[in-house]
């Protein structure tokens, strides 16, 4: 069973390489508000209404982080729930570890998309080379292409 | 693409005031610097050369932030395939 939390980050990424569906793999979805109001800032993916997820309230007093707003407020619901993170940002990862959260991204869930058979292996290579070359994730090629070596060997 | 690409040399070419074939070979030379330090650490990351010898090459910042990215991936990946 897994509870995750996302910020705007995975959501974004997975959109933009049309792959925003799979955030479905994880059992139970939470979107805080503060980062549902960050994606209207922009334009809500009209594919996150293809998926469940239960838009929380956030409570972030004494979190004590440097963290956007949508991050900060992820953090405070996994953190409240012990819950999954799901981040892009490489800052909220490291916030995350020192609150003793579990924490993962995009490329986490399209590896766990192809182990509950929702993708070929071949196609979560495809989707995360297209993370590096669509998106503004943090991975360079070379890791990506690591990452996909280990995906490989499993 | 090309639209773009053509667009955008004209635009920087004109707002920089130098000619566009200067700006071709600026970007052709960010261009080949950018994969060469892919190919740096790609060589790094295989173990195929040692960590000073990739700090010589492309510097420490880089090479500390592809070793930052290569744990979150194999966490990851090791998440995904076991969760």
């Amino acid at each position: 069973m897994i509870l995750a939390v996302a910020d705007a980050g995975p959501i974004i990424h997975l959109d933009e390489i049309d792959a925003l569906a799979l955030l479905s793999v994880v059992d139970e979805l939470l979107i805080p508000q503060t980062v549902y109001q960050e994606l209207e800032a922009g334009m809500v993916p009209p594919a996150l209404e293809t998926i469940e997820y239960e838009l929380v309230e956030s409570d972030t007093t004494g979190l004590g982080v440097e963290l956007d707003p949508g991050e900060t407020a992820a953090l405070a619901v996994a953190s409240e729930r012990a819950a999954v993170l799901l981040t892009d940002d490489l800052a909220a990862r490291d916030a995350a570890n020192d609150h003793d959260v579990e924490v993962h991204g995009s490329i986490g869930i399209l590896v766990l998309a192809s182990t509950r058979g929702e993708l070929e292996k071949s196609a979560a290579a495809e989707l995360m080379r297209a993370l590096q070359t669509e998106t503004s994730l943090f991975v360079t090629d070379a890791v990506v292409e690591h990452g996909i070596s280990l995906l490989d060997e499993s | 693409m090309a639209t773009d690409l053509t667009e955008r040399v004209q635009e920087i070419a004109e707002a920089r005031g130098i000619p566009e074939s200067e700006i071709l070979e600026q970007a052709l030379e960010r261009g080949v610097e950018d994969l060469w330090v892919d190919l740096v650490l790609s060589r790094y990351i295989d173990d195929d050369i040692d960590r000073e010898t990739a700090i010589n090459l492309v510097g420490r910042d880089r090479v500390k932030r592809a070793e930052q990215e290569v744990q979150v991936v194999e966490d990851d990946v090791r998440w995904g395939l076991n969760a």
